[in-house]
């Protein structure tokens, strides 16, 4: 009997202890993970009716909401580092926003930035999306990735909600129609964080070394200017084909230069098959170039920052890439100096529809708002953000970022001042190559582009794979 | 203890707390994962009863069939590489080296510890080419054999074999020290016998050493298998599953599937795929211990 007791007591201490351990596991990875979701979770305990007017002004969702008189900390997921004044920027300028609102227009505000690498966002936004769970604003996808959570209803119709507010007119006009065009709906359900043009950069020391005087104004010019450089020992092109993306940019960018702007709408509408003769054109260029040694040994390597670095650093001579990278450019560590890089429109393709004042423009990637925790705090915050924004990213980094800007800087960045004189030559726009495709085409397009400039995979081949692609994943 | 142990609710006490926490980490959500099976979609965004679609679709995509191909070929290649080479490894302690043992042991154990991100960011260095020659590519640029240097990880034929190169690097220590600890537990007195019987190096490693180590060939072997079949943080950290899938494991395509396409139901029938690759692997390896136990 005694036995029984003792065994009782030792399994019982056992299990105790278990569970204690899971416990206290549980606390400890908290509050070592994320010491601001402790700091989160203690404000709520502490002020349990600020939490209920939120849920009810949650359920009034949509409807005008009062001055931000309720603060709760906002959640925000990025896939910007808190500052990365040398990229994109976007980090430090939501950052900035953050500070500005809580130091003059509601001092309780407080908030909790995350960052997750891009190549992760989507898989947490669509975990937390799972479970309920999504951050007040996170980065996300533009195009067909948004539209799921659009159609799951958990995305904040912005259109909605900025109209509301009375501030719908701080957003660029060009943006709105953008993004509305992008998810096919009458409102939009993101915020733009970049209005950009797309296009070849290229070093203008290296181009004169090589004796090339401008920018080529036809593809076979800038092929013809290729051999020039490599004849002079200089690499002709960087390009970032080891992140894939910018890879995929450059067939794109003959595509739309042989089949028309609007190529990648009607491929995605099934009017033009992926594997027509103008893709596989553009296909079979990319490997061309490739094999010719333009993109220099072991382009397939090289991630797209070091390819920007290169321009900037002498190292080779063009990079195709879009309007972000001014924030690089107009930084002073730019090697290249205030002047050294020029920018050049996607050449004509001879005999092609497309012209040269057709860009391909992105909104870069978009901030969305949860449906489900929008309320007093997120509206306030919302509303300063939109106002104040663009003349922010505008002053601070010569950057455009799809907003009003009321006030232009007088010592404007030579760089910016270059990108919004090309925007004024702006016709006609596409998007980029992936903008309209499913997760999964778009993520076959990229695994299979390496092996495309390698010689791997035919041109034929490329091709065919996205068409059968489509095919079995074009929504019905 | 005997009395103890044969009182049914005594070990009923014993077990059950494991047992229920075993059921809910471990039973529960595979069973859960069966219940997706059945489903399309992401639970809370497109969440659609499917049937047995997902199982259909497993038989005519080619990609999990590449994946497939890729993550066998990866147990076979690491897993000899690992137990090849540890036991290489562990001869070389043993009979060769007599100077430095533990300075060397260390250095080869080194890599166990390294964090597999870490060792990714110093391999992606080593086989670098542009903008600059990386360690490999400068030593075959060195020594003349400038037309092996290559895009290492950047095409397909050589991605795999750098990806299995780096994973053996880093695992090679661990099997090294487990066959030395193996090799010093055989009696000298044995290894003596057979030297003056005439044995040469390689009799003496295939009559002698081999079948005496067996019993911890066998558990080398069982910790390499778990260890090649989940192949996923190294082959996303150095090539991201690339070029073309030619490191993409079934771990990764299943990862791919759940979290960029949003197919959880699909993901998890992957998922099932390679819990049975798990119990048909252990199955062998177990058959193995059976007959020599015998």
């Amino acid at each position: 009997m005694k036995k029984k007791i003792a065994a009782m007591i030792l399994s019982t201490a056992m299990t105790a202890s278990l569970l204690a351990g899971c416990g206290g596991n549980d606390a400890g990875s908290t509050q070592e993970s994320d010491s601001a979701a402790t700091e989160a979770a203690s404000q709520t305990e502490v002020e349990p009716e600020a939490e209920e007017t939120d849920d009810t002004a949650q359920e009034e969702a949509g409807e005008e909401p009062a001055a931000p008189a309720e603060t709760r900390t906002i959640k925000i997921l990025s896939m910007w580092p808190e500052d990365d004044a040398e990229s994109t920027a976007n980090g430090s300028i939501i950052m900035a926003m953050l500070q500005q609102y809580q130091a003059e227009e509601n001092p309780d505000f407080t908030w909790e930035y995350e960052y997750v690498d891009s190549d992760n966002l989507k898989t947490k936004v669509t975990t937390l999306a799972a479970s309920d769970d999504l951050p007040d604003f996170f980065a996300y996808d533009a195009g067909t990735s948004l539209l799921e959570l659009i159609e799951a209803d958990l995305v904040l119709d912005v259109t909605q909600a900025l109209t509301d507010l009375g501030v719908y007119d701080s957003l660029d006009e060009g943006a709105k129609t953008y993004l509305a065009n992008l998810t096919g709906t009458d409102s939009i359900y993101d915020l733009p964080l970049g209005l950009n043009i797309e296009g070849f950069w290229y070093n203008k020391a290296l181009f004169e070394q090589a004796g090339i005087d401008g920018a080529p104004a036809t593809w076979k010019e800038m092929l013809e200017d290729c051999d020039k450089l490599l004849a002079a020992g200089i690499q002709p092109i960087a390009t970032g084909a080891g992140d894939s993306w910018p890879a995929t940019r450059l067939l794109h960018a003959y595509a739309i230069r042989l089949m028309g702007a609007d190529c990648m709408e009607q491929a995605a509408a099934g009017t033009l098959a992926y594997d027509s003769e103008g893709f596989v054109q553009a296909a079979q260029m990319i490997q061309d170039m490739n094999t010719a040694g333009y993109f220099g040994v072991g382009a397939t390597t090289v991630d797209q920052n070091t390819a920007a670095d290169m321009v900037m650093n002498g190292e080779a001579a063009m990079l195709y890439n879009g309007s972000w990278y001014t924030s690089s450019l107009n930084a002073d560590t730019n090697p290249a100096g205030e002047d050294g890089i020029g920018f050049f429109s996607v050449p004509a393709v001879e005999g092609g529809k497309g012209t040269v004042t057709e860009y391909p423009m992105n909104c870069g990637t978009i901030l969305c708002l949860s449906k489900a925790s929008y309320d007093d705090s997120v509206a306030g915050f919302l509303k300063y953000f939109v106002t104040h924004v663009g003349d922010y990213s505008m002053n601070e980094f010569g950057a455009l970022k799809g907003y009003a800007v009321n006030e232009y800087p007088e010592d404007v960045g030579g760089y910016t001042k270059m990108v919004a004189d090309e925007m004024n030559k702006v016709t006609g726009t596409g998007n980029w190559f992936e903008a309209l495709m499913t997760s999964e085409l778009s993520t076959v397009v990229q695994e299979n582009v390496q092996s495309l400039m390698n010689g791997d995979m035919s041109a034929e081949e490329y091709c065919e794979q996205m068409k059968d692609t489509y095919e079995l994943t074009k929504p019905n | 203890m005997n009395k103890v142990l044969g009182n049914k609710k005594a070990i009923a006490v014993y077990v059950l707390p494991g047992l229920i926490l075993y059921t809910c980490f471990l039973i529960a959500p595979v069973v859960w994962s069966f219940y997706y099976t059945l489903y399309d979609g992401s639970p809370g965004i497109k969440w659609n009863f499917c049937g047995p679609d997902n199982y259909l679709r497993l038989f005519s995509d080619k990609n999990f069939m590449k994946s497939l191909l890729v993550n066998c070929k990866y147990i076979l290649v690491v897993m000899a590489g690992q137990i090849i080479l540890g036991l290489a490894m562990a001869l070389m302690f043993h009979f060769w080296l007599k100077r430095f043992k533990s300075f060397v042991r260390t250095i080869v154990f080194f890599p166990v510890v390294l964090p597999i991100v870490a060792v990714a960011q110093l391999f992606t260095k080593i086989y670098e080419i542009q903008p600059h020659y990386g360690l490999l590519n400068s030593i075959l640029a060195g020594v003349g054999l400038e037309n092996l240097v290559q895009p290492w990880l950047g095409q397909a034929k050589t991605a795999f074999g750098s990806l299995c190169a780096m994973d053996i690097w880093t695992s090679i220590g661990f099997y090294a020290i487990i066959f030395y600890g193996a090799l010093l537990d055989v009696s000298s007195d044995i290894v003596e016998a057979a030297r003056i019987d005439g044995a040469r190096a390689f009799q003496l490693l295939r009559y002698i050493l081999l079948p005496l180590i067996r019993p911890i060939m066998v558990v080398c072997l069982v910790f390499s298998f778990t260890g090649t079949v989940k192949m996923f943080e190294s082959a996303l950290t150095l090539t991201n599953g690339g070029p073309s899938g030619a490191t993409k494991s079934l771990s990764l395509y299943m990862y791919t599937i759940a979290f960029t396409y949003s197919k959880v139901g699909y993901a998890s029938v992957i998922a099932l795929v390679v819990f049975a690759l798990c119990v048909i692997g252990s199955f062998f390896i177990r058959k193995l211990d059976k007959d020599i136990t015998r």
